[in-house]
């Protein structure tokens, strides 16, 4: 079966600098199992090392109601008002593909920051924190399994 | 606002459209009867300590437990890597089988709520929501006009097939489709972001690490005292993470219980509109409540039924929608054609008049009554008008009776004809209420009023015979009705009468034609003949019903009918073109109820057919008038030989021509006022068949008998359990 790729290049957010000479691209793929249901919400969102929430990097999904399903992103994100302010896109078929082109700062790779997936689909269970990544230049290309709806998530350092 | 203009178009735009929904809608009602059948719901007294305690022990893994709105107990889990989603039978914790939320395909649901087209879809399915609503409320304003008000909802509905489908149809389920759409925008509402459901952010709690061992889920105090008859759902803590906590969320609120003491860190209430959506959701589509769902399914099934009768009713009304040749402008015309018409038949008559008129030289303008007023050029107006439903306007000319009544007064002299139909107990209302309110007004009139019944030719050719004499030209007026398809009948037998001097009569009875083609019919319904050389049926009362095996009928000599000659030359092996016409305010349905017939002459002809096929003896008494018992005294030894047989609990016979004869038919009603005044005031019906002259009689004599009980014939025929058949 073929899974046509969904791309999407996010600019936005606090995580995204001017200067580009500190720039880093990073392009992050998450692949959806075949998991028999209707498109999921997807959050995708960094932490820093404490394990508090550093910025919104991606929102599958438009409906807000939803989101509350998106559990942990919600409630950690709900002190920033431009969570999501340009990172936002349709929700992600079972078994296809979503990737996300974006620029964040050097200063945020090996600095114990991860990055969190929380998934959720309709009539099936929330999936807050489905996949967590380290965000570390050692971790770049290895794929990471999700607890439900994620087949692997991984992420290229450009 | 012109509702039957706005039931129409929205209707055939969106017809389509609600169709889909309404098909999908059907087969999602299926679920929630489905799920309730293989629920296993908690016993009542349960709690949810209880229930979590079972769970954790029978389902290792377990995350989240559910309540169904089915009340079946899912839990959610993993079992090693695998996520599992299985009914847990809450008496023991143990696992049933796999949980599968919909036994249908996830598109159905999909087609139902958004086309299959994504947001904009669910757009467009909201909109088709309201379109439905839209119907419901003008449907609900037509239906009240049809049937003459709220009092007469349960009345009975006539009118073509497709009329009674979409009237009968619309009275039992237009409530449910009405709250399908207000539950449906409801819901469409909160998906599109429209209200706010959230009760806010949710809190930012942990529990907080005593060095004890965490609580088991069967101590936690605030789950003891939850039925779990209130709970939607409860998440398990991480087992990893030792500053996770309990999540619950009931019908009231959501809560957040810490790990180690049990206790509630967070309530939230659920907010008003997050229950009001809930609600919505249960009414629309059924889930916990089983019996809503399948009337529920039911309605979204009668989708096509009121999509193709609307179809129907509204290709019929297009087809007799009026295209009036040589129309001269209003300016220029000397005479004036008004009409008002519901289903458009009237008219058929009205061009007939105007071709009539056209051909005598005149330059005649038809219009709609709405648009009635009169100019110096005018000479003549006729008005040819139909009453609506309990002797209501048409709907396009509700408000012409203001009009006239405002309209400036002119020596031009106004003619009133009226159509309707005797077995409404407002026969031709409108159209006496418009000539009344012309006469008010001091506006003359060449003839008065004439109501035609059952748009019938001959009638409304004998008051083109009036209007010839009144006008000094002649104008022979031909309307030509729609004929349905005829077939011919063989004449079987036949039965002579002397009947009247020069009126001879007969009883002829038809075989039924072997191939088919002719309607199914009951006795009291009616048998239009098409004579050769004619386009114009005539209409004979049936003395018997299919299931006979014969059609038979009384025919009478008319002078010089064209149609009755050619009946009464017929030999045995002749036949005929004819074809059913239904006659159901008049046939009898399977009332057990007692009935009083009462017929004169040939009127006796249905009586007699409603009489033989009486076999379960239903009590029926008989009152027949004749001349005299040598001439015209029809269907006698088979009457004699019903009673007999019991088919006839009484039989009074009288004839006026002979000394001694008892005189007319409503002389013997008044003899026996007591025995009939006991029938009616216990629900009898009464069946009139004869001349229009004698129903009358017989009107006014019943009226006399009737005023002790406070009943009046005019009441019985509003209850549908007085109907005439006149010629």
């Amino acid at each position: 079966m073929s899974k046509p790729l969904l791309t999407a290049l996010a600019a936005a957010c606090a995580l995204s600098v001017p200067a580009l000479a500190q720039a880093r691209q990073v392009t992050l793929t998450t692949q959806l199992k075949n998991y028999g249901g209707d498109g999921a919400y997807l959050a995708v969102y960094l932490t820093d090392a404490k394990g508090a929430y550093a910025g919104t990097l991606w929102v599958a999904g438009g409906k807000a109601k939803y989101y509350k399903h998106l559990s942990d992103w919600n409630r950690l994100s709900a002190g920033d008002t431009k969570r999501l302010v340009g990172v936002t896109g349709a929700s992600v078929g079972a078994g296809r593909t979503l990737k996300v082109t974006l620029d964040l700062a050097d200063a945020l790779i090996d600095a114990g920051y991860e990055i969190r997936v929380d998934a959720s689909v309709e009539n099936m269970r929330d999936s807050p924190s489905e996949v967590r990544v380290p965000l570390s230049a050692s971790q770049a290309g290895k794929p990471q399994a999700g607890k439900q709806y994620i087949q692997a998530v991984s992420f290229q350092l450009q | 606002m012109n509702w039957k203009t706005l039931h129409r178009w929205v209707g055939l735009l969106l017809g389509a459209l609600v169709l889909v929904l309404g098909m999908t809608g059907a087969l999602l009602a299926f679920d929630p009867v489905q799920q309730a059948w293989r629920a296993r719901p908690a016993d009542p007294g349960l709690t949810v300590a209880t229930l979590a305690e079972r769970v954790a022990r029978g389902v290792p893994g377990a995350e989240e437990i559910r309540r169904l709105p089915s009340g079946a107990i899912v839990v959610f889990g993993f079992d090693g890597e695998q996520a599992q989603a299985s009914y847990v039978d809450p008496a023991d914790g143990r696992v049933l089988g796999a949980y599968q939320a919909s036994a249908l395909p996830r598109w159905v649901k999909n087609l139902h709520r958004a086309f299959l087209l994504g947001d904009a879809g669910r757009w467009g399915a909201a909109g088709v929501a309201l379109g439905l609503g839209l119907l419901c409320a003008s449907g609900l304003v037509l239906l009240l006009r049809r049937m003459g008000g709220w009092r007469h909802m349960a009345g009975r509905v006539r009118g073509t097939l497709a009329q009674r489908i979409h009237t009968v149809t619309g009275r039992v389920l237009l409530a449910v489709l009405f709250l399908t759409s207000v539950t449906a925008l409801t819901m469409s509402a909160s998906t599109l972001g429209l209200v706010v459901l959230d009760a806010g952010v949710e809190p930012e709690v942990a529990s907080v690490p005593t060095g004890q061992a965490a609580l088991p889920v069967g101590q936690l105090a605030p789950l003891q005292g939850l039925a779990v008859q209130d709970l939607r759902r409860l998440n398990f803590p991480d087992a990893a993470d030792p500053q996770d906590t309990w999540k619950l969320a009931t019908r009231q609120g959501a809560g957040w219980l810490d790990r180690y003491t049990g206790q509630r860190l967070a309530w939230q209430d659920a907010t008003l509109a997050q229950q009001a959506v809930d609600w919505a959701v249960v009414l629309h589509t059924g889930e916990a409540a089983w019996p809503w769902a399948v009337v529920l399914g039911l309605a979204g099934a009668s989708v096509p039924l009121f999509w193709l009768s609307g179809l129907l009713i509204w290709w019929q009304a297009r087809r007799q929608a009026p295209r009036t040749a040589h129309n001269s402008t209003l300016a220029q015309a000397d005479v004036l054609v008004f009409v008002a018409s519901e289903g458009g038949s009237t008219w058929g008559f009205a061009q007939a008049l105007h071709e009539a008129l056209v051909q005598q030289g005149h330059r005649v303008h038809t219009a709609a009554l709405e648009q009635f007023q009169t100019t110096p050029a005018t000479r003549q107006v006729f008005i040819l008008a139909a009453t609506y439903g309990d002797g209501q306007a048409p709907t396009h000319a509700r408000l012409a009776l203001q009009r006239i009544a405002a309209a400036p007064v002119a020596a031009t002299p106004v003619t009133v004809l009226g159509f309707g139909d005797r077995q409404y107990p407002g026969f031709c209302a409108y159209a006496q209420a418009l000539d009344e309110a012309l006469r008010a007004r001091g506006w003359p009139t060449l003839l008065p009023l004439e109501c035609i019944h059952q748009q019938s030719s001959q009638q409304f050719a004998r008051w083109g015979q009036a209007l010839e004499q009144a006008l000094g030209a002649p104008l022979p007026l031909h309307y030509v009705p729609r004929l349905p398809p005829t077939t011919a009948l063989a004449l079987q037998a036949r039965q002579d009468y002397p009947g009247r001097p020069g009126q001879p009569t007969a009883i002829l009875r038809f075989a039924l034609p072997a191939q088919g083609g002719l309607a199914h019919f009951d006795a009291g319904d009616l048998l239009g003949i098409v004579p050769p050389g004619s386009s114009v049926p005539r209409y004979y009362s049936l003395a018997s019903g299919w299931q006979d095996g014969f059609v038979e009928i009384c025919v009478r000599q008319m002078p010089g009918g064209l149609c009755s000659t050619h009946l009464l030359g017929l030999v045995p092996g002749g036949s005929v073109q004819a074809f059913v016409r239904p006659n159901p305010g008049f046939a009898l349905g399977r009332s057990r109820r007692s009935v009083v017939l009462i017929g004169a002459g040939t009127g006796v002809a249905p009586l007699a057919g409603f009489i033989r096929r009486n076999e379960g003896h239903t009590p029926m008494f008989l009152y027949f008038g004749g001349r005299d018992p040598a001439c015209d005294d029809y269907f006698g030894p088979e009457i004699a030989q019903w009673q007999q047989q019991g088919r006839v609990a009484g039989v009074t016979k009288v004839f006026s021509r002979i000394p001694g004869g008892g005189g007319y038919v409503q002389d013997a009603l008044r003899r026996d006022a007591e025995h009939l005044r006991g029938l009616l005031a216990h629900g009898a019906l009464v069946r009139v068949c004869g001349s229009q002259a004698m129903a009358r009689g017989v009107a006014q004599a019943l009226d006399e008998l009737l005023a002790p009980l406070h009943l009046s014939v005019q009441q019985l025929k509003a209850e549908e359990r007085y109907a005439e058949d006149v010629f």
